[in-house]
């Protein structure tokens, strides 16, 4: 139990108090000479059972009251029956909140949603708790930033709903930066989420570490976790799959994927799907069974007045999660398919010329320049939208220009020289070559997203088919996206610079399958010119989140053109909308993986923790009862009870005293 | 009356004086040696007509009803009712229960008072008076004698009794009942702290002997309030082990076990037809000796 005064608490032994007295009073006993024993003999006989219980039960219902009276006035303080925590006032909070879409999540009444919940609590919380300062956290970057009350976590603009997905390990670890650069004294940390699983991340490795670093914290902290783990009942999830512009003779029409998800297996229902392009709403009826159901390729014709560029939203029903209910999309011409290959080995160029140079769709072209590895300075890089690298890493001058190129929004595929060099791009840099005989299939890849992730139409690439005979060893900090047996990375992308991606092996005959069985190496490539192609493009599509606002924060202001208005300025990138940045759409909306997302269990979130002073409060959207609030009234009560008891267990004794006196008549004969 | 003209500390002339205006009767007839002004079981030659009995051979032909021979042609005597002197023994209860007292007096300074009175009323109206002093035992006794100067014993024996020892009343009664040869009265002064299953025994065996049981139950007024606030601890006067108690944890049953113990003696008395008077050392004791001589005056004739 937590108390705002716990220094009252050292008057606790006053609650022997009445057991003193009783002591002091047995010692003050008098003596007489007494001739009626027999009564009192018989008295005392009786009084065995029933009196030493009532005088013990009396006794212990005066300790009782004087208890209650001394943790009345210590201001007890009540955070549920699950988080029991000890600790007084402490000298600052620091307030996590997952702002992620499914925060936005409402009680079935639809009055409050999971975030204004948890704020409204933490609010009430931290007035009750009153700490000399509130810190609140919504972005790991700019850290815990100093409000100046309780009241901001509601009123602030940026602690509202974002469309990005919450980075809880980040944000421990910018508190915990901010708790050991100001010296905090004692801090209370308080994580408003719904330990959703791609929010936790509980694969990360960084928990590891930020556990081990709270842990040496000299102040002492504690961790309260207010959760709301429920799943959305009856939610449902519409997502654009893709939206691609089609010219037929003089019209233009658009071709639009569209998803709709839930977590459950609900009964067959029918929902219509809006499509909102400019002034003109369509509505197309989507049965969804199962968890899923896709809506492809649907075709919506665009006005000929209308100019190639434009945005659309397609939107299904309101239901208990609203922040998954509508989708942006922006569409443009598209940009050319542009690939620059770089290649040593003559046959492995000849391969990635070929699969570069094939476009998907038949009336498409597609161009592909090949470099000298010398002739970068050359090579116009401002069209490409893909560089596919076999030869030694690049360094100097060509590192430079492979660097803008990926951070203009370039992708690049490398694969290994038939002799590495200790070159790093990227904090990635070949190994030795290994040769395997027989040759090996990759064991798991990822399907979910990346370049290797599965066909829309949930088929998975043929891996498993390939063949391996070499490949190289990748060092360093890279993330695999398939593995040979034994783990051994086969492709995997640079956790340092986003769309630079390395594969261990290459097309060659002596190398592996990579050329007969073409599919995997084609998906692979095209897939990356369709990224370098997105970003090139002026109308391109972002998930909310860090690399949305890195966007931002690059180029022109943003201006909203579509979407939920509010939300700060400063957020730009974590809101979902269509915006304007010079002459270019953006569209951005809810990461991908906020659809599917689970709660991680309570055992795993004790995990995370273990080792801190931690305590989960688990709540439900539109609770209305506080989470901490002051409950000195119920030991006032407990107080009176005991008195009221402590007195009826003593009354009994006078009546019966009177009743023995008025019985005996002195004066009159019995017989 | 007083030979010797000692004071008596337990003797008040004036209550005295004005108890001598009631008689002290018994309710039983006596066998008396003398003449008196009781009644007495056998047929006797005072005015008081009791029956007609038919002439046998050898009565008296002096108590022959003539008038009764001239209506009926039948012989009949006359008889008439015999009044003869009591014998009234005292039982004094000297255990050391009677030496308590919350006020200005003790009990056994209140029994004092009363057998000091009856001893004189009685020798008054020349009845035999004796006494016995009993505790444990039988402690002290003077045999019933109709002569003012036995009764100046009775009076040293009262002045000397001290209160000690424990209380065996009830063995003490049955050995009164076997040894007292002839009817008597026999009162009781005592607080009768025993078993009232043993006291109602022993009464019975003194009505089985045809005596006339009176007693007067001595309490004192803090023996019934029992209003202590303190933890007390309470020294058996009688010689027993003392008893620690907080009086406001006990009082409730201490009041309870009073309650039942004068229940109990209420219905043992009227039983075995003793003439039980309840006094409390806080009330005259002139009051108490007045309805005891009252109630019998008001029985008399019984035979």
């Amino acid at each position: 139990m937590t108390f705002l005064q716990p220094w009252v608490l050292a008057a606790l032994p006053l609650v022997a108090l009445p057991l003193i007295i009783h002591l002091i009073n047995q010692r003050r006993f008098q003596t007489i000479p007494w001739a009626a024993m027999m009564f009192l003999l018989s008295a005392r006989a009786l009084s065995r059972g029933y009196s030493r219980l009532r005088h013990w039960l009396i006794m212990a219902l005066r300790m009782l009251a004087v208890a209650a009276v001394i943790l009345a006035v210590g201001r007890p303080l009540s955070r549920g029956w699950l988080a029991l925590a000890g600790g007084g006032r402490p000298d600052s909070a620091i307030v996590l909140l997952d702002r992620s879409p499914s925060m936005q999540a409402r009680d079935p009444d639809g009055r409050e949603s999971k975030l204004d919940t948890g704020r409204r609590q933490l609010v009430e919380s931290l007035e009750t708790l009153g700490p000399g300062r509130v810190m609140l956290t919504t972005d790991a970057v700019r850290g815990p930033v100093e409000v100046p009350g309780a009241a901001a976590v509601t009123e602030l603009a940026t602690a509202g709903p974002v469309a990005a997905a919450a980075d809880i390990p980040a944000l421990l670890q910018s508190a915990y930066e901010y708790i050991r650069e100001n010296g905090a004294g004692t801090t209370e940390i308080w994580i408003c989420s719904d330990q959703r699983a791609n929010d936790w991340r509980p694969d990360d490795g960084a928990w590891g570490g930020i556990r081990d670093a709270f842990a040496k914290l000299p102040q002492q902290v504690r961790i309260q976790l207010v959760s709301f783990p429920a799943p959305a009942a009856g939610n449902f999830a519409v997502r654009v799959g893709g939206v691609r512009l089609e010219t037929v003779g003089r019209d233009r029409q658009l071709v639009v994927t569209v998803s709709v998800s839930r977590l459950d297996e609900g009964p067959r229902v029918t929902l219509p799907l809006t499509f909102e392009i400019g002034a003109a709403t369509t509505v197309v009826n989507l049965e969804v069974s199962g968890r899923e159901a896709v809506l492809r390729n649907h075709v919506i014709p665009l006005e000929r007045a209308a100019g190639p560029r434009g945005f659309g939203t397609v939107s299904i029903p309101a239901d208990s999660d609203p922040a998954d209910n509508e989708f942006f999309f922006a569409y443009d011409e598209p940009a050319p398919r542009r690939s620059l290959v770089v290649a040593d080995d003559p046959a492995v160029r000849r391969v990635l010329e070929l699969v570069a140079g094939i476009a998907p769709e038949k009336e498409a072209s597609a161009t592909v320049d090949v470099l000298a590895a010398g002739g970068l300075a050359t090579a116009a890089w401002d069209d490409a939208a893909v560089l596919l690298w076999q030869a030694a890493l690049p360094e100097g001058p060509d590192a430079d220009a492979v660097r803008a190129f990926v951070e203009r929004g370039g992708q690049v595929v490398f694969f290994p020289p038939d002799a590495p060099t200790p070159a790093a791009f990227a904090g990635v840099s070949w190994g030795q070559w290994t040769g395997h005989a027989p040759a090996v299939a990759p064991e798991s890849w990822r399907t979910d997203q990346d370049l290797l992730a599965n066909t829309l139409a949930s088929g998975a690439l043929p891996l498993g088919e390939l063949e391996v005979r070499r490949s190289c060893g990748i060092a360093g900090d890279a993330v695999p996206l398939a593995s040979l047996p034994g783990a051994v990375p086969l492709v995997a992308r640079s956790s340092e610079i986003e769309g630079v991606t390395f594969c261990a092996t290459t097309p060659a005959a002596r190398d592996s399958s990579l050329a007969d069985e073409g599919i995997v190496l084609y998906a692979l490539v095209q897939r990356a010119i369709d990224r370098g192609r997105t970003v090139l493009g002026s109308a391109r599509q972002l998930d909310a989140g860090p690399a949305a606002v890195a966007v931002a924060a690059s180029g022109p202001a943003w201006t909203r053109l579509a979407g939920p208005v509010g939300g700060a300025s400063t957020e730009a990138g974590l809101h979902a909308g269509v915006f304007q940045t010079g002459d270019r759409l953006i569209a951005v909306n809810r990461p991908a993986a906020e659809d599917g997302a689970v709660a991680i269990g309570d055992d795993r979130t004790d995990a995370l923790f273990r080792g801190l002073a931690f305590s989960r409060i688990t709540g439900r959207a539109g609770d209305s009862d506080s989470i901490v609030q002051e409950i000195w009234r119920a030991f006032l009560i407990a107080m009176l009870l005991a008195l009221v008891g402590e007195g009826l267990l003593s009354l009994p004794r006078k009546p019966a005293q009177n009743a023995g006196v008025a019985g005996f008549r002195p004066a009159g004969a019995a017989a | 009356m007083f030979t010797d003209r000692q004071p008596r500390s337990f003797l008040e002339p004036q209550v005295l004086a004005r108890l001598s205006a009631v008689p002290l009767l018994a309710r039983r007839p006596m066998v008396g040696s003398v003449s008196g002004r009781h009644a007495s079981p056998h047929r006797g030659s005072s005015v008081e007509f009791a029956e007609y009995r038919k002439y046998v051979p050898g009565d008296d032909l002096r108590r022959l009803d003539w008038r009764a021979f001239g209506r009926s042609d039948r012989h009949y005597v006359k008889e008439y009712e015999a009044d003869t002197n009591l014998r009234l023994c005292l039982v004094l209860d000297t255990s050391g229960s009677m030496n308590f007292g919350s006020g200005e007096v003790t009990k056994i300074d209140v029994a004092r008072r009363i057998s000091g009175a009856l001893s004189y009323l009685a020798s008054q109206q020349g009845d035999a008076v004796g006494i016995s002093c009993v505790a444990d035992g039988i402690v002290r006794t003077l045999p019933p004698r109709r002569s003012p100067a036995h009764l100046r014993l009775v009076f040293d024996v009262l002045d000397e009794v001290k209160p000690a020892g424990p209380t065996r009343l009830p063995e003490v009664l049955h050995e009164f009942a076997e040894t007292i040869r002839q009817r008597a009265v026999v009162v009781i002064v005592s607080d009768l702290f025993s078993d009232p299953a043993a006291l109602a025994s022993a009464f019975s065996h003194l009505r089985f002997r045809r005596h006339d049981v009176a007693a007067f139950h001595l309490l004192d007024p803090q023996e019934i309030a029992f209003d202590f606030q303190r933890p007390t601890r309470f020294l058996d006067m009688e010689g027993g082990a003392a008893i620690f108690a907080d009086p406001i944890d006990i009082a409730e049953r201490y009041h309870r076990a009073v309650e039942a113990y004068l229940a109990d003696m209420k219905r043992i008395v009227l039983e075995s037809a003793v003439d039980y008077h309840r006094v409390t050392t806080a009330e005259p004791y002139e009051q108490a000796v007045a309805r005891f001589l009252v109630g019998r005056a008001a029985g008399r004739g019984l035979r």
